[in-house]
């Protein structure tokens, strides 16, 4: 098990040596991007149990300041990335202290409300975003004179990027203050006579996964060149989602496996985008009814039943 | 600007009859929340499957209007019992973010299918009605618009004698404000939830039938009243269907004013930044007194 990692690490650094295919490249970039996207909604949902669908409008805002910052502000991508994290920072800090105080379903209707609002805004506000027209043609980014250009050389960004942004939610899942949102979730009101107020934290959770979430659609927005209105699409919400939901929410590695399956999978099937999405509602509904805490919850439970037999 | 009072009664009209609708959904899903304390991610889709029926069956029968309505709302009905025979009764109340996925999951399986067999391509449904409309003075409505208001006016008036004066409605109440005490009193709780998703996906597939020939009819027609009927539903107070319709038929209004007075940019963001602020300022719904209640 100790070599797995490393072994895995490799293997993704060589993924471009390994196939001369830029379609399974395209895949392999969106699939890491999606993936950290779902491991900072698992920080939300898994770890803080704040259902929160504005991870959406986050992803979307990310990507449309990384494009502006290099469009229209002659910025380089790395700026635009850095500021995509900025401005989705102070967007969570400014919405997450009024929506925290909500209740529960009024907490998942706002965050609703607010991914929509992003996606109307995006839509609208031509004089900034260009409409449903969109951004088109963002240039490939470069450092240090190499240029990052098509799919086999944008993934060491994506990776690099990738793996930074999984050990950060790593160490802060496995942090003194991942094991106090845990402790949130499964009982607040103890949580609260030993000490803690929830709220700070949840708040931290709440940010963390929107400059996360945000940085990684901004990185997103420049492989895929282009950005409108349809980077608020419920399709990447639903993706994120499901990729929590079986992997386990609040369990890290969990989310990272489920995350490369459920990318490699349809792609192997071939399946159109809507049969995918068909397939990917009918193992939300599966998952949810038969494993409600995901393949990671599921084996738990198993390795605790095998403890307990022995013990008998 | 010059106030043409022509203008204000077309917008006046408009807006209330889209509120109507939005209302028929948001009645529905409040009462699904009331009773089975569910918020059904599905809700839209079963009014994107009434649309549907209703975009089949008409060529079916002849254009003829009611017998197809009719026909929208049972098979809806129907759709709406088999969702809870089959997912919403495994489901317990306090599992709430359990529900939103598993509810969720349904409307996407429901939503990427109808795309998948039906193709993306709205349709465009054709009534006996035609186009031909009803005249007052200056202002003009076509039938399908006036038709689609009276019958969701309609579906209120029995909603509420049904919730106030029945043994069925008095029950769904009960639940809804006390589950303990209703269980104690030998109200038999699964068959009630069933026939209260029934009758909230009557309401649904109502409004997806009605809005049929009105707008277009394609996959995707219940994602965009779903969420607004969400926003709604928590406005109105959950589970409050008065509070629920009184604030979708604002809505609808201020709609349509906004859309006709400012820039049309505002239209739709408005209506988001009112729901978020209304929310915020009020997370337990302006209405809230607790249960399902009516009168």
């Amino acid at each position: 098990m100790r070599l797995a990692l490393p072994v895995a690490l490799v293997l993704l650094v060589a993924l471009p040596w390994l196939t001369a295919s830029t379609y399974i490249m395209g895949i392999a970039v969106s699939g890491v991007l999606m993936t950290v996207a779902a491991a900072a909604l698992n920080l939300v949902y898994g770890f803080a149990g704040l259902l929160s669908f504005a991870a959406i409008g986050f992803w979307g805002v990310g990507a449309y300041c990384a494009a502006i910052t290099v469009m229209d502000w002659g910025g380089s991508f790395w700026s635009g990335v850095a500021l995509a994290g900025l401005v989705n920072g102070v967007l969570a800090l400014a919405i997450g202290v009024p929506m925290l105080r909500t209740r529960r379903h009024a907490f998942v209707v706002v965050s609703i409300t607010f991914a929509l609002l992003c996606a109307l805004v995006s839509r609208d506000w031509t004089a900034v975003t260009r409409g449903p027209m969109g951004i088109p043609g963002l240039p490939a980014p470069s450092a240090f004179g190499y240029v990052f250009a098509g799919s086999a050389r944008f993934w060491f960004v994506a990776l690099g990027f990738s793996v930074l942004a999984l050990a950060l939610l790593h160490a802060l899942g496995t942090s003194r203050i991942g094991l106090v949102l845990k402790a949130i979730k499964q009982n607040e009101p103890l949580a609260q006579s030993q000490g803690i107020s929830p709220l700070p934290y949840k708040l931290l959770a709440f940010v963390v996964g929107a400059v996360v979430t945000g940085m990684a659609g901004g990185v997103m927005a420049f492989h895929l060149g282009v950005v409108d209105p349809l980077i608020f699409d419920f399709y990447y919400m639903q993706t994120f989602l499901i990729i929590v939901i079986i992997g386990g929410a609040g369990s890290f590695w969990g989310v990272l496996a489920a995350g490369l399956a459920m990318v490699v999978l349809p792609e192997a099937l071939r399946a159109s985008n809507d049969l995918r999405m068909v397939i990917y509602g009918g193992v939300l509904v599966v998952a949810m009814l038969a494993m409600p805490r995901g393949v990671a919850g599921w084996l738990e439970d198993r390795r605790v039943a095998v403890l307990r037999a022995k013990l008998r | 600007m010059n106030l043409d009072t022509t203008y204000l009664t077309e917008l006046l009209l408009n807006g209330l009859m889209v509120g109507l609708l939005y209302a028929l959904v948001a009645a529905g899903l409040a009462l699904v929340f009331g009773v089975l304390h569910i918020i059904n991610f599905a809700h839209g889709e079963l009014m994107m499957i009434g649309g549907f029926v209703m975009a089949l069956v008409l060529p079916a029968l002849g254009l003829s209007y009611w017998p197809s309505l009719a026909v929208a709302a049972l098979a809806t009905a129907l759709a709406g019992v088999v969702l809870y025979e089959l997912f919403l009764s495994r489901l317990g109340p306090r599992e709430f973010e359990r529900s939103i996925l598993v509810t969720l999951g349904i409307s996407m399986v429901l939503l990427y299918g109808a795309q998948y067999w039906f193709s993306a391509t709205p349709r465009i449904v054709d009534t006996q009605y035609g186009f031909e409309g009803l005249e007052i003075g200056d202002i003009r409505m076509t039938w399908t618009r006036v038709i689609g208001g009276g019958v969701a006016v309609l579906a209120f008036g029995g909603l509420y004698a049904t919730l106030r004066w029945t043994q069925f409605g008095r029950a769904m109440r009960a639940i809804a404000q006390n589950r303990e005490a209703a269980a104690m009193v030998g109200i038999p709780q699964h068959r009630v939830a069933r026939h209260a998703v029934a009758l909230a996906a009557g309401l649904c597939g109502l409004a997806g039938g009605a809005l049929a020939p009105i707008q277009l009819v394609q996959p995707a027609m219940g994602q965009a009243v779903i969420f607004k009927a969400f926003a709604l539903v928590v406005i109105g107070g959950l589970g409050n269907i008065p509070g629920a319709v009184f604030a979708a038929i604002a809505l609808g209004m201020i709609e349509s004013w906004v859309g006709g007075f400012f820039d049309i940019v505002w239209q739709e963001t408005s209506v988001f930044l009112i729901m978020i602020v209304a929310v915020i300022l009020r997370p337990d719904g302006l209405f809230q007194r607790g249960g399902l209640r009516v009168g």
